[in-house]
């Protein structure tokens, strides 16, 4: 991650307001943020807390009513900042008439890009998305979770700098949620910016390095999520195959230092780690009923700690 | 055919315009200017009104001068990939559909077209042709006004706006799309309309032997008259040589060849049922029924102006100035065609024409030929066909191109009535010089070509109307445009004050009132207040009235339906006022997209 700042927003605030200029609603109130070059930046926040805004006020969907949105140094209104930019939207609004292929050749039209490179591209985006077989497919026939991947695909046609997702894991399966992440995580590899909103809060905790955390419009906690979320006055200690001798020897270790133990126990697995590993073992050897893949699960599980 | 407006060669319509009047392009960039700066102070204004007066200030300025910049930046690939996108979402609004419904409208036509009609390619034509427009236009209403605003709807906007294209490259992508869809629909709908025509009107006859009679001079056989048989409600009279050979006479418009077959007569299809006919027209004037010079005849009460009349057996007569003729020609004859609009103070005799002359005269030197006589029938076209060996009014030889024409080319055209209480109605299109005759085919495509300026025009409209309002709303103000774009003459003699009955709220007044027209209101305070605020739509309904096109003087149907050639300074005219208005509509459609917030 380098200090070069590519997303700035400076007091930016937004007033919906009625068709007499009435003030509807303030959607944001003078949000001040930075995200760098690299980062995979998170806006968090509850329903209509303003995440969406802000996301539309960068694109330059909607106008800010004081403050601005400054991209790549230029301002939100300035189109030319879009060839630097991916978006995926909370829905992926695109033209349901259209197969996979004919939407991403459209998009990277749009770009301006060359017959050969967008062919390839589009190949090549086909692929990564896993919708090989489905690409001569109309979007109308997709599935929710098929829609959000050809919509992953046209935000990355143009191989985009900074990619804006909404939502992104909205709609997904748990397998597609992972694989969701796993992307995410992969465009910070290649050295790509990502600022995503959610609401869904382990989706954010998984990826993200930095996070905005709004409410009613306002900015309310901003900062490194392994800063945020550490809690300094407890330690953890995580082992394998410890005896219960053992385990009386560290409480009287803790104890003869002062401390306080909050909890000794096994702890378990999220239920999403369960399901893929249910549905990995389901590809791998299918046909096996579900109580033996339980059993053998349960067997083959090493003791926790 | 009724000519209102004069065909002006193309520099002259686009530079200078009709005497005391603009040229179009001055027109169009004082329009333009006058829509910019209108939509800069209006723009200004909501701008200040919401944000203060110098954000407000910043903002207008920083619109229009990214605003051009941003012009400037048109890519051609983006707009053609959204010109794709608009065809492909045409056909998946079934726009063939529209073609079904042609061409069941052409297979039920023939139920209600009579070919019992003096002309049936007029009423064939002007069927097919008006049929084509209206539909075209309805096409060009309905793809372009819902398409931008189901994107909104739908969102899809938001993936398109959120790439680098220009809000420019949309609107005239949109436009273009729909104008290859119309283009295509047109395509068809034009070939099938002229198969149509051509093969509903298609027809041949039998020579009835029979009716055959020798002609005889001087004791040898000259040839033959007779008749055919009736076919299509009507038969022609036939005049064959001595072997046999001839044609089958003028009617309803058309003419057969006749071939001697053995004892057979081979008749061939009909001749001339489309016709281009390229007119050269001269300038009117008119003497009165004493001999004074006059711009104008008598009126004979007619609302309508277009024409005005010369009264029988007077020295009343309507002359017209032909320029441009050689005096050096060649030709053995001189083609003359003659509209007549008659109009009887009393029956005369029941069932015969009324008789009028024609003379041609040297306008420099006065010599005059002697009066050819002609019986005029109501709106008929007369067509003659002057010899160049001619006679004066003593009966001594004249030519007509060495005598009557003059060096530089004019030569005068005198028409008079015969018969008293009688009067003949002429406009300055009622007589011509016919030049040789142009392709009917071509003809029929320039007629086309003016249905898609028009469609082109509503499309352009619809798309850029489309930009600021929904889909339903959108369709409303363009057919609203279009609706008034037909009367646009009597919108702006309205705005004008050149229509009896004041502007639309002292008509108002006068509906609820029940007070004719004609009537004067009753002087008064509130008589003063609607005046005065008549004065303010009038002049609204002015600058509207600028920007309305003139769909009805767009339309050529009448050309090749009365067989008239449309001249291709016309057409130009026609293509350049499209391009005016794409250019024009696609800039406004710009800025009013780009100063939109796609995410309201």
């Amino acid at each position: 991650m380098s200090d070069e700042v590519v997303l700035q927003t400076r007091a930016l605030s937004k007033v919906y307001r009625d068709f007499w200029g009435r003030q509807k609603v303030r959607a944001l109130k003078a949000l001040d943020l930075e995200v760098r070059r690299g980062e995979v930046f998170g806006l968090l926040g509850p329903n209509g807390s303003g995440k969406t805004t802000t996301m539309k006020l960068v694109l330059g969907l909607l106008f800010p009513t004081e403050g601005e949105a400054v991209v790549f140094g230029r301002p939100a209104s300035d189109v030319s900042k879009n060839e630097r930019i991916g978006y995926l939207p909370e829905e992926s609004y695109l033209y349901r008439f259209l197969n996979a292929e004919e939407t991403l050749d459209f998009y990277g039209r749009l770009f301006d890009m060359p017959a050969s490179t967008r062919a390839e591209r589009v190949d090549a985006l086909i692929k990564q998305v896993g919708l090989d077989k489905a690409r001569k497919r109309p979007l109308q026939e997709y599935s929710k979770g098929m829609t959000r991947r050809i919509g992953l695909a046209q935000a990355l046609i143009n191989d985009p700098e900074l990619i804006l997702l909404d939502e992104p894991t909205s709609g997904l399966d748990p397998i597609g949620t992972r694989e969701m992440k796993d992307m995410i995580i992969k465009l910070k590899e290649q050295g790509k910016t990502v600022v995503m909103c959610s609401h869904l809060l382990a989706d954010v905790q998984d990826v993200c390095d930095r996070i905005a955390i709004l409410h009613q419009g306002e900015l309310k906690e901003l900062g490194r999520v392994d800063e945020l979320l550490t809690v300094a006055d407890v330690t953890q200690v995580k082992g394998r195959n410890l005896t219960p001798e053992c385990q009386n020897e560290i409480r009287e270790v803790i104890a003869r230092h002062h401390g306080e133990l909050l909890s000794m126990d096994n702890p378990t697995t999220t239920l999403e780690e369960l399901f893929l590993d249910i549905v990995r073992d389901s590809e791998a050897r299918p046909g096996r009923r579900a109580a033996s893949v339980a059993a053998a699960n349960a067997s083959d599980s090493p003791p926790s700690s | 055919m009724v000519l209102e407006r004069q065909v002006l060669p193309y520099f002259t319509w686009l530079i200078q315009g009709e005497p005391g009047g603009l040229g179009a392009l001055p027109r169009f960039l004082l329009v333009m200017f006058g829509v910019g700066l209108a939509a800069l102070l209006i723009g200004f204004l909501v701008a200040a009104l919401r944000y203060g007066f110098s954000r407000g200030g910043d903002l207008t300025y920083r619109t229009v001068y990214g605003g051009f910049f941003e012009l400037l930046q048109t890519k051609w690939r983006r707009v053609w990939a959204l010109a794709v996108l608009a065809i492909k979402e045409a056909r998946r609004r079934r726009v063939l559909v529209a073609l079904g419904v042609y061409f069941v409208i052409l297979l039920f036509a023939q139920w209600f077209l009579s070919t019992d009609y003096p002309e049936p390619a007029r009423l064939y034509l002007s069927f097919v042709l008006t049929a084509t427009t209206y539909l075209m236009l309805g096409i060009g209403l309905v793809l372009s006004a819902f398409s931008l605003p189901s994107d909104f709807k739908t969102k899809t906007i938001y993936t398109v706006v959120t790439k680098p294209v220009r809000a420019g490259e949309i609107v005239i992508g949109r436009i273009l799309g729909f104008t290859i869809v119309g283009t295509v629909l047109l395509a068809i709908m034009g070939l099938a309309s002229y198969v149509f025509v051509v093969r509903s009107l298609d027809h041949t006859h039998r020579v009835d032997a029979e009716t055959l009679t020798n002609v005889m001079i001087g004791g040898k056989l000259q040839g033959y008259d007779g008749s055919t048989d009736k076919v299509m409600s009507h038969r022609h009279s036939v005049e064959l040589d001595a072997e046999g050979n001839g044609l089958a006479v003028l009617d309803r418009g058309h003419t057969h060849n006749i071939d001697r077959v053995g004892e057979d007569y081979k008749v061939s299809g009909p001749i001339g049922l489309m016709k281009a006919r390229v007119p050269k027209y001269g300038k009117l004037t008119f003497i009165d029924r004493n001999g004074a010079k006059k711009d104008s005849g008598i009126s004979v009460g007619f609302e309508w102006k277009y024409r005005s009349f010369i009264d029988g057996n007077t020295q009343a007569a309507a002359i017209w100035q032909f320029d441009g003729l050689d005096h050096d020609s060649d030709d053995e004859f001189l083609n003359l065609a003659l509209i007549v609009r008659v109009f009887r103070t009393h029956k005369g005799v029941v069932g015969r024409p009324l008789t009028g002359t024609i003379q041609l005269r040297n306008p420099e030197t006065g010599v005059v030929s002697a009066e050819r006589s002609f019986s005029a029938r109501d709106q008929q076209i007369d067509e003659f066909e002057i010899p160049r060996a001619l006679t004066d009014p003593k009966e001594e030889p004249i030519d007509l191109f060495e005598d009557l024409v003059t060096k530089d080319g004019r030569l005068d055209v005198i028409v008079q009535c015969l018969e008293g209480g009688q009067y003949f109605g002429f406009a300055q299109a009622d007589c011509y010089i016919r030049l040789p005759e142009g392709d009917p085919r071509t003809n029929f495509f320039k007629v086309n070509l003016s249905i898609w300026v028009q469609m082109v025009i509503v499309i352009a409209i619809g798309v850029t109307v489309s930009t600021l309002v929904s889909g339903p709303v959108a369709m409303l103000f363009t057919a609203s445009f279009i609706l008034l774009g037909f009367f646009r003459q009597f919108f702006l003699d309205v705005a004008t004050g050149q229509e009896y009955g004041g502007g639309p709220l002292e008509s108002l007044v006068r509906l609820v009132t029940q007070k004719n027209v004609m009537v004067e209101l009753d002087p008064g305070v509130g008589v003063s207040i609607v005046k005065a605020i008549d004065d303010v739509f009038q002049g609204f309904m002015w600058c509207v009235g600028q920007l309305l096109p003139d769909f009805r003087s767009l339309s050529a149907v009448a050309f090749a339906a009365d067989g008239y050639n449309v001249p291709w300074d016309r057409v130009w005219q026609d293509l350049t006022l499209c391009g005016a208005y794409v250019v024009g509509l696609s800039i406004l459609g710009f800025f009013l997209l780009r100063t939109r917030e796609v995410a309201r």
